[in-house]
């Protein structure tokens, strides 16, 4: 009954739309678009004759009513109040073909005899382009072409389809056949079948050592370790320590060629997922990544987060000498940790005396959260002012306020949420050409196969000289819908009730993807600022294991809940599943 | 104006049906005109989505459009079935903001 576009349904046309479209050439509503009047900075559209017309109806004069429809066909407008009177169905059946209707206030089609809203594609994009673009933009098109990119077809560099390729089975060439042979252990083994019993951990359960102050170390370890796509990437000897290392030694024979993030990592897999289970001491690994990343190699305590992004960041560069594969981050095609991290940003500005809107996007790993400010509310400065003794209820009243309780889907919805940028805060307009207050709204353009949620619990004021820890608990859910957080979304709430052509990308391969994730690793802390512990627990097969440094545990999945979350990992949906199914012969 | 024939003057339209404008007609076409009806509307909408009302006006549809299953329901049904709750459950202190504004327009106006 309705198609799917970028993962919306699409609603198909009514008989009568069908008739009209039929009966009225190739674009039935192109006499409609010049009446699009829409109030600066991009306000709502509104449908006039004149762009100070009254509108009334046709039959009774009234103008106030709160729904007025102006007849496609013959452009008399009626009001329509189906609980009093509706004119406009009176119009409709008096004339055939006389059925589609435009709200002149809202700019949204209506089938009169039908009493639902139709929507017509060609007359959406005109709508939306006129939001977009203000309506005196007779000067300069350099601006309207910018957002018409973003808008209508053409995409930027890093977001062009990648190309297809075809299913082929694997089959090992000669260099993987000796590398089976040599440095592999087989998993299931007849004699060990006892090993993998259901009553033992599942399998890659290994404790790691602290080596002095290394748990945030050991936090980040443990959670990739069990990323789906990462864990599969190694132990699927998609990099062969052997092999890259023969290969590093023959281009240049220093030893500081050797260096490399990702054969570490492999060999960290190896040791892992080896079956032995006594604690691991990763001091190979702990000594590249201070060779990688000088400033930080000391013995003290590091933040966690700090540590992750420069691990990707450890593993992103090896692969920069790599001249063949592709360099930017966004496509996830230069290196293992990009494609399971990246994802896309998308941050609209626009100015608010012109409307005016640049668009920009960036790769990220992933996204930092602020905690809410204040307890319990974040209502506008404004009305707290003229409202006095009004405001309790003003807070209390919003139905998705538990007044008090910090979630992640809240700190993800003020991540998304248009923000005006202060008076201090004066953003360039190309086309003002000054600086103007603007409204800054954010997005996910692309999610990443693994999303990774960092929360600011740190803050250093350079300023007041101090950094202090925000304790205060986050809730955090074990599956995440990221959809209304989409750039697809966010546009579509902001231009209200259209068919969006985003990007006009229908088959973009990102889409066959969906928008579910679990839950499956998180990293907490606990503790102050400069004397704190990282705890990692992961969820293995719908169980819950608490890692602490070399000692794991089972823990019931109500202690995971109340934990003080500090990094969130959720893969996607699909990726999930399949892998907790069989525990032990998956 | 000189009428040189005798006849009568010649129809105005809606005036001539005996129907002068209304008090609350005239109000409107003021606010229209002064582009003041615009700006309350947004104050309104804005209003009513930090109190929570637009939320509770969506969860109700919703929850109708979940029961009856999404390809039976219209646009007409779902105002015929939040027009009266909505109605009811505007905030007082909503109403008294606009009034007060709807007010000061109407005495700087001088009407």
């Amino acid at each position: 009954m309705s198609s799917k576009i970028n993962g919306h349904v699409s609603p198909q046309p009514c008989p009568h739309l069908l008739v009209f479209r039929s009966r009225n050439g190739p674009k039935p509503f192109r006499a409609l678009k010049d009446c699009i009047r829409v109030k600066p900075p991009g306000g709502r559209a509104a449908i006039r004759r004149e762009p100070t017309e009254v509108a009334r109806c046709g039959t009774c004069e009234e103008s106030s009513r709160s729904r007025l429809y102006a007849c496609v066909a013959c452009a008399a407008v009626f009001c329509h109040a189906p609980l009093l009177h509706s004119h406009a169905s009176d119009h409709s059946l008096s004339i055939p073909g006389h059925e589609i209707a435009v709200d002149v206030d809202r700019a949204e089609l209506f089938c009169c005899a039908c009493g639902d809203q139709v929507y017509d594609r060609d007359f959406d994009a005109a709508v939306v382009l006129a939001q977009t673009v203000n309506a005196t933009a007779t000067t300069s098109t350099s601006g309207s072409t910018a957002m018409q990119c973003s808008v209508a077809g053409s995409q930027p560099e890093n977001l062009r389809k990648r190309r297809r390729v075809d299913y082929r089975p694997w089959e090992p060439d000669s260099g993987e056949h000796i590398s089976r042979g040599n440095q592999s252990i087989p998993l299931l083994d007849a004699a060990n079948a006892s090993l993998v019993s259901s009553t033992q951990q599942p399998w890659g359960l290994r404790g790691l050592n602290n080596l002095g102050n290394t748990c945030f170390m050991n936090s980040i370890l443990q959670a990739l370790l069990h990323t789906p796509p990462l864990r599969n990437y190694f132990l699927g000897d998609r990099h062969n320590r052997y092999y890259c290392q023969q290969k590093n030694g023959a281009i240049n024979g220093t030893k500081n060629s050797r260096l490399c993030l990702a054969c570490d990592m492999d060999a960290l897999f190896s040791a892992v997922f080896s079956g032995d289970r006594t604690p691991y001491s990763p001091a190979k690994f702990l000594y590249s990544w201070w060779q990688h990343a000088a400033n930080l190699a000391s013995y003290e305590q590091q933040d966690a987060h700090e540590f992750f992004i420069s691990m990707l960041e450890g593993i992103h560069e090896k692969v920069e000498k790599d001249k063949r594969k592709s360099q930017s981050p966004g496509s996830g095609d230069c290196c293992i940790a990009h494609r399971v991290f990246s994802g896309i940003l998308r941050s609209d500005v626009m100015c608010m005396v012109c409307g005016f809107t640049s668009t920009t996007y960036d790769p990220c790993v992933d996204i930092s959260l602020d905690l809410e400010p204040n307890q319990g509310g974040s209502g506008k400065s404004s009305s707290a002012k003229s409202l006095n003794s009004f405001n309790v209820e003003a807070d209390c009243m919003r139905p998705n306020q538990n007044c008090g309780i910090s979630t992640l889907k809240g700190c993800l919805e003020r991540f998304t949420r248009a923000e005006k940028l202060g008076s201090d805060q004066k953003l360039f307009c190309q086309k003002c050409q000054v600086r103007q207050e603007s409204l800054k709204q954010m997005s996910i353009r692309k999610l990443p196969l693994v999303s990774c949620f960092h929360v600011k619990r740190f803050e250093h004021s350079s300023i007041r000289k101090m950094s202090r820890k925000v304790d205060r608990y986050l809730q955090f859910p074990f599956s995440l819908d990221m959809a209304p957080y989409l750039s697809s979304s966010i546009l579509r709430s902001r231009f209200g009730n259209r068919i969006f052509p985003f990007d006009g990308d229908e088959q973009d391969a990102s889409n066959d993807l969906s928008t579910e994730f679990e839950l499956f690793a998180v990293v907490t802390h606990s503790g102050r600022l400069d004397a704190g512990h990282y705890v990692t627990y992961l969820r293995l097969s719908n169980q819950w294991y608490k890692c602490d440094d070399a000692w794991i545990t089972q823990v019931n999945e109500s202690i995971v809940r109340a934990a003080q979350g500090y990094m969130m990992f959720y893969v996607q949906k699909v990726l999930y599943y399949k892998e907790s199914e069989n525990q032990g012969t998956s | 104006m000189k009428h040189s024939v005798n006849r009568p003057p010649t129809p105005d339209g809606a005036e001539d049906q005996g129907n002068e404008p209304t008090l609350q007609e005239i109000i409107n076409i003021k606010l229209i005109e002064s582009g003041e009806k615009e700006r309350l509307m947004e104050l309104l909408r804005e209003r009513l989505i930090e109190c929570g009302w637009k939320d509770e006006m969506k969860a109700l549809c919703r929850s109708y459009v979940k029961k009856k299953g999404r390809n039976n329901v219209t646009v007409d049904d779902l105002v015929h079935l939040i027009t009266p709750k909505g109605r009811a459950s505007v905030p007082d202190f909503v109403k008294a903001e606009l009034l007060q504004r709807i007010r000061s327009f109407l005495m700087s106006a001088a009407l």
